[in-house]
C-alpha cells in the first residue's frame, strides 16, 4: 500500500481536488433529498388527514344536512400556508426566542383570518343530539318517510351502553387477569409451564374464526341478544394478553417485599391484596386502557350477537345512523362521529405512554 | 409440633391446612381465568366441529348427523373457489403493497427526519388504526360516494377534470377493500420497523457513510439486514390477520357487489348469518380455525420461553 | 489535502452548545492528537471533519476551500471508532472491502488491496471470520484496515485504544505510530489518555468544554503548560499544586513561604512535577507517609505542612522509609507559577524551595 509522494511540501503535479464543486453538489443533493422526503410524506398523508378534517368541518358547519366542502377548502387554504410558515420558521429561525415570537405571530394572523373567513359558518346545531333525547324524530321530520323501521334510541343511551360494555369488560379483565397473573408469577404448581405456553398460543389465535360457534353457544346458554353475553366473550378474548402483561409487572416486583410481608405474618392472599397489588398499579392502568379501547371500538361481536336488542353501543349506533340517515343529514352524523372518535383518540394517547414503557417482551430478535 | 411420621400422614391424606389452602388458592386465582378461556376458546372449537356434522339451519334445531356440509364444501358450492381466489388476491395484495412494503417505506422515510416531524407523520398514519372501525369506514364511504359530493370525485372533477363521477364500490371494489385495509395494516409494520431501525447503533450508520455509502446504500447494507426478523414477523402475523378478518370489508361493501368482495372469511359469515346455514358455516369455518391453530402453534416457537418461565421463589402456600 | 482548517466552527445540539468556536489548522502529513476529558467536544470535532455532523456555524476548509456541504462519502476520510463499528453481518474481508464498493474497484483488484491492508495490520488469517468471532484487538485492526484500504487523505481515530487491555494498548500505540510514519497520511487521534497523546502525536491540541486550551508539541505542553488545566492533565504522576498568595517576592502557602521571582502577584498556584522534586538537604520539610515502587522509580508521598506532596525518585529500591523526616527540594527553573484566578501561567515567575 504505497502512497504517491504527496507529502513533500510544494510538490507540483499533485492532483488538486475540487472541493468547492463537490460541496455544491452535496448541498444540492441534500436539498433535493429533503424536499423529496417531505413531498412524499405530505402526499401520502393528505389522503388520511383530509377526510378526518372534513368530518370535523361538516360537524361544525353543515346546514341542511349536506356534506359541504366549502368550509373544508376554505379552512385548508388558511391552514396549509400557516403550517408551511410554521415549518419555514422552525427551519430558518436563528434563536429559540425568535422562533417562538414568529410562531406566535403566524398563529395570531392565521386565527384572525380563520375567524373572519370561516367563523361565521361554524355552529353547533349538529350537536343537537346531545341535548335532544328524541333526536331520531327530529331527523325523520326533516326527511319525511325513511325506509326501515328501526327504532332509534337516544344517543346518550348508546353512549351509556358503550361505557357499560367497555367498563364492565375492563373491570372483569383487570380482576381475573391480575389474579391469574399473580398466581402464574409467584406460585409453583404442576402444569405451570404448559399454562404459560398455552397463554401465548391463545394470544396468537385469531378469535374471529370462532364467531359462528360462539353465536350458537350463546344461543343455547341463553346469553344471546344480551350485552352480558358480549361482555363475557370480549373478556375471554382479552384475557391472554392481559395476563401476559400483568405477569410481566408481577415478575418485576422484588421477592423481598413479599417475603417480608409473609414474615410479618400475612398469608399469601393478604400479601397479594395489601402489598403486591399496589406495586403493579401501572400494569393495571395499562391493561385497563387497552381493554377499554377494545370495548369502546368493538363492533362485529356486538353487531352479530345483538339480534333484536336495541341496547345499542356507540358502534352500532354509528352503523345504523349511517345506514338509515345516510344521505340525509350528514351534519348530525358527523357530529355523532366526532363524539365517538374523540374518546378513542384520547384513550390511545393514554395507552401510548404505557406502550412506550413496556417492551415487546418475549419476542426474539 | 407433630412428628415427621404424623406430618407425612397428614400430607398424604391431603387434609392438611397447607394442601387445602393450596387448592383454594388455585381456585380463587386461576379458576376464573381458566374457566373463561376454556369456555370461550376451547368449547367453541368443539362445538364448531360437532355442528359441522349436523344440519343446523335457520330453525336452530338439529334433526340429524350428516356429512352433507362437507360434501357441499368439497363439491357442491361454486362460490367457494372464487372466494378462495379472491382471498389470495386480497391477502397478498394488501400485504405486499401496504402492510409490509409501504410500512417499510414509511418507517425508513420517517426515521430519516428529526423526531418531531417523523413522529407527526407516523401519528397521521396511525389515525386509521386508532379510529373505531365503523367511523373509519364511514369516512371511506363518504370519500368514495358516487355522486359529486364524494371527496374523491370532487377532487378528480375539479382538479383533474374528470367528467362523470367514479363509483369505486361497483367499478373497483377489490381495489377499494385493499386500499382501505392497507391504510390500517401499514401502521403496525411501520411501528415495528421504526422501533427496529432506532435500535441500530448510530456508529454503524456513521461508519457506512464515511466508507462512501449514499442513502440507498446505507439502507441496503445496514438497515435492511437489521430488519430481517421484524419483516418476517410482520409478514407472518399480518398474513394470518388478513386471512381471517373481514370486519372492514363487511362494513365497506357488505361483500358485494354480489359476492365480488366476499373473501373466504366473509363468505363463512354470510352463509351463517345472512343465509342462516349455521352448520354449513361451521364446516367452512373449521378450515379457518385449523389454519389459526397452526399459526398460533408456530408462533409460540419463536418466543423466548426462558424469560417467561422465571421460577417462583416462595414455596409457602 | 494540503491543509485542514477549522474556522470559527460552532456546534450546537438543540440548546446545548458543545463547541462555542473552534479555530485550528492542521498541516498535511501531521499526526495530531485532540486531548481532553470526556465531553470536551473532541469526538464532535472529529465527526465534523468526517462529515457526519454539519457545523452549526463557521467553516471547515480543506485546501482553503469550504467543505461544510461535502457529504461524508465524498471526503475520502478513513475513521476508526471507539467501538470499531464493524458491520456484524459481514465477514472481516467484506468489512474491509466495503469502502472499495463505492469506488467501483474491480473485484480482483479489490481483493488484492484488502489483502494488502490486512497484512499491514497483521490480520491476514482472520479475513473469513465474522466480527463476533474476533477479539477486541483483532476487531480494532480490521477497523483500521477498513479505514486504510481506500488510501484516505485523512485518518481519524476516535479513542481507538480505550477498549484494549494494557499490553495490547502499548503494542498498538507503536504500531499505529509506525504505520502513520510509513504511509504519511494526515492523522488525527482523539483521546483522553495523555500518555497516548504524548507518545504518538507530533502536536497536541488540548481541549476543554469545546475550547482549545493549548496547542503545541508534547514537550511544549509538558514544560510550558499555559494553564492549570493543561499542567494538571499532562504528566503522570500528576503535578503537585500548591495554592498560595504572592507578595513582595515571596509566595506564602499556609505557614510556608517560598521565595519567588517574576511578576506574580495575588493568589497563585505553584506547580511542581513529582519528577522534578528530590530529597535534599534544604527545602520543604516533611515526613514520608507512603512509598510506592513503580519499576525503575519510587513514588513517595510526603506529608508536609502544606499538604501531601508527591515525589518521584529514580532507582528501583527505596532509599528512605516510611516515617523518615525529609526535605523536598527542586530547581527553581522547574517550577511553574499560575494565577489562581485565571488559571494561566505567569511567564517568567519562579518559586524557590524554602531555605
Amino acid at each position: 500500500m504505497s502512497r504517491a509522494a504527496v507529502t513533500a511540501p510544494g510538490a507540483t503535479g499533485k492532483p488538486a481536488i475540487d472541493w468547492t464543486g463537490i460541496a455544491t453538489r452535496g448541498r444540492a443533493a441534500r436539498r433535493t433529498r429533503a424536499v423529496g422526503v417531505y413531498a412524499f410524506l405530505i402526499a401520502v398523508s393528505v389522503p388520511i388527514i383530509l377526510p378526518y378534517f372534513w368530518l370535523v368541518t361538516v360537524a361544525f358547519s353543515s346546514r341542511g344536512g349536506v356534506a359541504e366542502t366549502d368550509v373544508l377548502w376554505r379552512s385548508v387554504f388558511i391552514l396549509v400556508p400557516a403550517v408551511i410558515a410554521f415549518w419555514l420558521v422552525a427551519m430558518l429561525a436563528r434563536s429559540r426566542r425568535q422562533m417562538w415570537t414568529l410562531v406566535a405571530l403566524i398563529a395570531v394572523v392565521a386565527t384572525a383570518v380563520f375567524v373572519a373567513l370561516v367563523g361565521p359558518a361554524l355552529h353547533l346545531n349538529n350537536f343537537i343530539f346531545l341535548v335532544e333525547p328524541d333526536f331520531a324524530s327530529v331527523i325523520r321530520s326533516k326527511v319525511g318517510k325513511v325506509s326501515g323501521a328501526v327504532q332509534f334510541p337516544n344517543v346518550w343511551h348508546a353512549f351509556g351502553n358503550s361505557i357499560l360494555l367497555a367498563g364492565s369488560q375492563t373491570a372483569i379483565v383487570v380482576t381475573v387477569a391480575s389474579l391469574a397473573a399473580y398466581y402464574l408469577s409467584r406460585f409453583q404448581f404442576p402444569g405451570r409451564a404448559a399454562m404459560l405456553r398455552s397463554l401465548l398460543v391463545l394470544h396468537a389465535f385469531p378469535v374471529l374464526t370462532l364467531i359462528v360457534p360462539l353465536f350458537l353457544m350463546l344461543y343455547y346458554i341463553g346469553l344471546l341478544d344480551s350485552l352480558f353475553g358480549v361482555i363475557l366473550v370480549l373478556v375471554a378474548f382479552e384475557l391472554p394478553f392481559a395476563i401476559f402483561i400483568m405477569k410481566g409487572f408481577f415478575d418485576a416486583v422484588p421477592w423481598d417485599i413479599e417475603m417480608s410481608a409473609l414474615t410479618d405474618g400475612a398469608s399469601r392472599r393478604q400479601a397479594f391484596l395489601r402489598v403486591i397489588l399496589p406495586q403493579v398499579t401501572n400494569g393495571i392502568l395499562a391493561i385497563s386502557v387497552f381493554t377499554f379501547i377494545r370495548g369502546w371500538e368493538e363492533y362485529i361481536f356486538v353487531f352479530t350477537f345483538l339480534v333484536h336488542n336495541t341496547n345499542w353501543t356507540m358502534s352500532l349506533y354509528m352503523f345504523y345512523v349511517r345506514d338509515d340517515v345516510m344521505g340525509v343529514d350528514y351534519g348530525v352524523v358527523s357530529a355523532v362521529g366526532v363524539f365517538y372518535l374523540v374518546p378513542s383518540l384520547l384513550l390511545y394517547l393514554a395507552a401510548q405512554r404505557y406502550l412506550l414503557q413496556m417492551s415487546i417482551s418475549g419476542v426474539k430478535g | 409440633m407433630t412428628t415427621l411420621a404424623e406430618q407425612l400422614i397428614i400430607e398424604r391424606r391431603g387434609f392438611s391446612r397447607t394442601a387445602m389452602r393450596r387448592r383454594v388458592n388455585l381456585l380463587i386465582f386461576l379458576g376464573p381465568a381458566v374457566a373463561l378461556t376454556l369456555l370461550f376458546f376451547i368449547v367453541p372449537v368443539l362445538i364448531d366441529i360437532a355442528v359441522s356434522f349436523t344440519d343446523l339451519g335457520r330453525s336452530l334445531r338439529i334433526t340429524g348427523f350428516t356429512t352433507e356440509q362437507y360434501q357441499r364444501v368439497f363439491g357442491g358450492d361454486s362460490r367457494i373457489a372464487p372466494a378462495i381466489g379472491l382471498t389470495f388476491i386480497y391477502v397478498f395484495g394488501t400485504l405486499g403493497i401496504f402492510n409490509v412494503t409501504f410500512a417499510l417505506i414509511l418507517a425508513l422515510v420517517t426515521t430519516s427526519l428529526n423526531k418531531v416531524s417523523g413522529g407527526f407523520f407516523r401519528g397521521v398514519w396511525l389515525l386509521p388504526r386508532m379510529s373505531p372501525s365503523v367511523l373509519y369506514i364511514l369516512l371511506w364511504l363518504w370519500v368514495v360516494d358516487p355522486s359529486s359530493v364524494g371527496l374523491l370525485n370532487q377532487i378528480l372533477m375539479t382538479v383533474f377534470g374528470l367528467e362523470t363521477p367514479l363509483d369505486l364500490k361497483t367499478q373497483a371494489p377489490v381495489l377499494l377493500i385493499i386500499v382501505a385495509n392497507g391504510f390500517i395494516g401499514a401502521s403496525l409494520g411501520m411501528i415495528i420497523f421504526t422501533s427496529a431501525i432506532r435500535g441500530i447503533p448510530d456508529h454503524l450508520f456513521h461508519a457506512a457513510r464515511v466508507d462512501g455509502a449514499g442513502t440507498l446504500a446505507v439502507v441496503r447494507h445496514i438497515t435492511l439486514p437489521a430488519l430481517r426478523w421484524p419483516i418476517s414477523f410482520v409478514t407472518i402475523y399480518q398474513t394470518l390477520s388478513l386471512l381471517v378478518s373481514f370486519e372492514y370489508i363487511l362494513l365497506l361493501t357488505k361483500g358485494g357487489p354480489f359476492y365480488d368482495t366476499t373473501v373466504y372469511a366473509l363468505y363463512v359469515y354470510r352463509r351463517a348469518f345472512e343465509s342462516g346455514q349455521y352448520a354449513y358455516g361451521a364446516a367452512l369455518a373449521l378450515f379457518l380455525i385449523v389454519i389459526g391453530v397452526i399459526f398460533a402453534l408456530l408462533g409460540w416457537r419463536f418466543f423466548d420461553m426462558k424469560r417467561l418461565l422465571q421460577q417462583p421463589r416462595i414455596e409457602v402456600q | 489535502m494540503a491543509r485542514i482548517e477549522f474556522r470559527n466552527i460552532v456546534k450546537r445540539f438543540g440548546d446545548v452548545e458543545v463547541i462555542p468556536g473552534l479555530n485550528l489548522e492542521i498541516a498535511d502529513g501531521e499526526f495530531v492528537a485532540l486531548l481532553g476529558p470526556s465531553g470536551c467536544g473532541k469526538s464532535t470535532s472529529l465527526l465534523i471533519l468526517a462529515g457526519i455532523y454539519l457545523p452549526s456555524g463557521g467553516d471547515l476548509l480543506f485546501d482553503d476551500q469550504v467543505v461544510n456541504d461535502v457529504e461524508a462519502k465524498d471526503r475520502n476520510v478513513g475513521i476508526v471508532f471507539q467501538s470499531y463499528a464493524l458491520y456484524p453481518h459481514m465477514t472481516a474481508r467484506d468489512n474491509i472491502m466495503f469502502p472499495l464498493r463505492f469506488k467501483k474497484t474491480p473485484r480482483a483488484e479489490a481483493l488484492r488491496r484488502v489483502k494488502e491492508a490486512a497484512d499491514l495490520v497483521q490480520v491476514g488469517e482472520l479475513l473469513d471470520r465474522r466480527p463476533s468471532q474476533l477479539s477486541g484487538g483483532q476487531q480494532q485492526r480490521i477497523a483500521l484496515a477498513r479505514a486504510l484500504v481506500k488510501e484516505p487523505q485523512l485518518l481519524l481515530l476516535d479513542e481507538p485504544l480505550s477498549n484494549l487491555d494494557a499490553t495490547l494498548r502499548l503494542s498498538m500505540r507503536s504500531e499505529i505510530k509506525s504505520l502513520q510514519e510509513k504511509l504519511g497520511v494526515t492523522t488525527i487521534l482523539v483521546t483522553h489518555d495523555q500518555i497516548e497523546a504524548t507518545t504518538m502525536a507530533d502536536r497536541i491540541i488540548c481541549m476543554r468544554a469545546g475550547r482549545i486550551e493549548q496547542v503545541g508539541t508534547p514537550d511544549d505542553l509538558y514544560l510550558r503548560p499555559s494553564s492549570l488545566f493543561v499542567a494538571g492533565f499532562i504528566g503522570s504522576p500528576p503535578i503537585n499544586l500548591i495554592e498560595g498568595e504572592a507578595a513582595n517576592g515571596a509566595i506564602k502557602a499556609g505557614d510556608t513561604a517560598f521565595p519567588a521571582t517574576g511578576s506574580a502577584a495575588g493568589p497563585v498556584t505553584i506547580g511542581l512535577r513529582p519528577e522534578h522534586l528530590h530529597v535534599s538537604e534544604t527545602g520543604l520539610p516533611g515526613r514520608i507517609a507512603q512509598l510506592e515502587p513503580m519499576g525503575r522509580e519510587i513514588l513517595y508521598v510526603v506529608k508536609t505542612d502544606i499538604g501531601y506532596i508527591r515525589l518521584l525518585e529514580q532507582g528501583s529500591s527505596a532509599r528512605h522509609g516510611i516515617g523518615t523526616a525529609v526535605r523536598v527540594g527542586f530547581s527553581p527553573s522547574d517550577s511553574l507559577v499560575f494565577d489562581s484566578r485565571t488559571g494561566r501561567l505567569v511567564a517568567g515567575a519562579q518559586a524557590q524551595p524554602t531555605a
